[in-house]
């Protein structure tokens, strides 16, 4: 004879009052696995949609007008490139990636192209006063698995997210409207501005301005400008939360003299969706676990009274009080275990059937979510038991024993 | 001797009397129903404290010690023997007399070792593994009394102990209590029937609270 014989007995004999209570907590539970699982996928996909439209965060010259967000470095204001080096170097939360640009119109024949100076990756970390301070001392934050600020040769990635690893002072990228307008192709030389450049890729359809542009090394740029070490706009991969946050505002402070211009109305629409549905998710989870509290507490005291005789003889037999506090707490602690384990398969279940079609999602399967989980189960079965305990270890045991 | 009840009420369950129970004692207690011989089971065994008058065991006032030390109490020095048994309807008959065992924190290989001596000593070796339900009244009654000897208690209490039987099995059961005091526990009956109360060589009758020595007349 153990403890552990006694509970589980007794569990058998009565398996109604147990599997209801394995249900209370199981189904407020599996609720609260299934929206927290659903409202998560749900956020990581906005994010990497928001992440895949690329910079969401644009500082610019005070006074430029923002009419189309790609084409805001057009204006043809100017600011020090030493702007960066402040960004570079402060303590900024959520910067994945920081990219100045100068663009300039430059003859080709007799048209005119924009020509984009950016500055390669490589040459941006390995700068001396940069290297290990401030945001690049940082990990990527990001807003889900596609914003590792990874720098990548990729044209793709060097378009929608202005990042590109190397690019000598002669090479260039072209846009696909040029490209076909042009007959431009990789490996073709051309002259812009007056000085020579090779093709080294045809950067992929966007349907922005980007299309229409060519991209070259910043201090390229800024030599054929000849107006120094100016760009007229610096773009930052900002990670979305961060600019829930209010990292624009921090960008303000940092540098006053400039316009810091945040992808607003998407970035707005998000932190909504989010802010909803997370309202969403705390208000159904409560009540949930508040449902599934009340069916243990009612299970439980039920089972008290059944089992009053059976104290009543145990007390008779010299059992302490506190041996029916054991046997009600380890009772308590299988349905927790049980039903913690049940809501969460329940849980990840229900969340991959509805998340295609509540939220247009994949839901993937959560095991991180196994822990909290059992702690919810936890939580609410030994809040729920408290009084149930209470008046085993206060019972009368001769009332209790001739309790026929 | 009186007791608060749920309410409130203070009832007087005993009149003032001053009883004494020698060790190995055997003592019938008879009385109508609801006169209080119950009760005064309960009492004597710890399990019920009174308002006002005490319990004196091996010079100890029960009572003035702590639940905790009742309940060590009743598990090193008494057995209760019920009318309805109390057995755990969902453990063994062996499991069932394993219980004070292991609430006196013997290994399990010792009480299983202990329960089944007993169990073949009140004649159902063969039917340890099966649960109450599973056994005849009697039958159930005898694994009680196999109970109740489980941790060899100085003071047996049985409230009605053959008021659930046949007469035959009734005769088995006094016989078993019967031989208690011989072995030098002290057992005190509390029963209708007066061929088991008649076996007891000191008779106590509670009426109106009162309790009389009826073995004198």
């Amino acid at each position: 004879m153990r403890l552990t014989t006694l509970v589980t007995r007794e569990i058998s004999e009565r398996k109604s009052p147990f599997l209801t209570a394995l249900m209370a907590v199981g189904l407020g539970v599996a609720l609260v696995v299934t929206v927290r699982s659903v409202m998560q996928a749900s956020e990581a996909d906005v994010a990497r949609k928001l992440d895949g439209l690329g910079a969401n965060i644009l500082v610019l010259p005070p006074g430029t007008a923002v009419d189309d967000y790609y084409s805001a470095d057009l204006g043809g204001s100017v600011m020090p490139e030493s702007y960066v080096a402040r960004i570079a170097l402060s303590d900024l939360k959520g910067l994945d990636n920081v990219s100045p640009k100068l663009s300039i119109p430059v003859a080709f024949g007799d048209a005119k192209v924009t020509l984009t100076g950016i500055l390669p990756q490589r040459e941006f970390a390995a700068k001396a006063t940069w290297k290990g301070a401030g945001v690049f001392a940082r990990p990527p934050e990001g807003c889900g698995p596609d914003s590792e600020t990874v720098p990548a040769k990729l044209p793709e990635t060097a378009v929608r997210r202005r990042i590109i690893d190397t690019l000598a002072a002669d090479e260039v990228l072209v846009g696909a409207d040029l490209s076909q307008r042009y007959g431009w192709k990789a490996e073709s030389e051309i002259e812009l501005g007056g000085r020579q450049f090779k093709v080294l890729e045809i950067l992929p359809v966007t349907g922005t301005v980007d299309d229409s542009r060519v991209f070259a090394h910043l201090h390229t740029v800024q030599e054929i400008a000849g107006a120094g070490e100016v760009i007229n706009a610096i773009e930052i991969v900002g990670c979305c939360r961060e600019i829930a946050k209010g990292l624009g505002e921090g960008l303000e402070k940092l540098l006053p003299e400039t316009r810091v211009v945040t992808v607003l109305q998407i970035v707005e629409t998000q932190i909504e969706t989010n802010r909803t549905m997370q309202g969403l998710s705390w208000l159904l989870s409560g009540l949930a676990l508040l449902l599934g509290g009340a069916g243990i507490l009612a299970t439980m005291l039920s089972n008290l009274r059944e089992r009053r005789r059976e104290l009543g003889m145990l007390s008779a037999l010299g059992a302490p009080a506190s041996l029916f506090a054991k046997l009600f707490m380890a009772k308590a602690l299988l349905i927790a275990l049980s039903g913690g384990l049940l809501g969460w398969l329940l849980g990840v279940g229900l969340a991959a059937a509805l998340g295609p079609r509540l939220a247009q999602v994949m839901v993937p399967l959560r095991w991180d979510l196994l822990p909290l989980a059992l702690l919810l189960a936890v939580g609410i079965t030994a809040l729920a038991s408290l009084w149930p305990i209470w008046r085993a270890l206060h019972l009368d045991p001769a009332r209790a024993l001739r309790d026929e | 001797m009186t007791f608060r009840c749920r309410r409130g009420d203070v009832v007087e369950a005993l009149k003032p009397c001053d009883l004494k129970i020698a060790a190995g004692d055997h003592l019938a207690i008879v009385g109508a129903s609801g006169s209080g011989k119950s009760t005064l089971l309960l009492l004597l065994g710890g399990m019920l404290a009174p308002t006002s008058g005490k319990v004196v065991v091996d010079d100890q006032d029960l009572y003035a010690e702590s639940a905790a030390r009742r309940a060590a109490y009743r598990q090193e020095k008494v057995g209760f023997v019920f009318q309805s048994f109390h057995l755990l309807p969902y453990l063994s008959a062996l499991e069932n007399i394993q219980l004070p065992l292991w609430l006196k924190g013997w290994s399990n290989e010792r009480q299983r070792a202990r329960a089944e001596e007993l169990l073949a000593k009140v004649g159902l070796a063969d039917r340890g593994n099966h649960k109450p339900s599973e056994l005849s009244v009697g039958q159930r009654q005898r694994v009680a009394l196999a109970r109740v000897l489980a941790n060899d208690p100085e003071i047996v209490l049985a409230d009605e102990p053959t008021g659930n039987l046949d007469p035959e099995q009734a005769e088995l059961v006094s016989e078993f209590l019967a031989e208690l005091p011989q072995q030098g526990r002290t057992l005190i009956v509390v029963t209708h029937d007066p061929t088991l109360a008649a076996r007891a060589p000191r008779r106590l009758e509670l009426r109106d609270g009162k309790l009389e020595d009826s073995s004198l007349n």
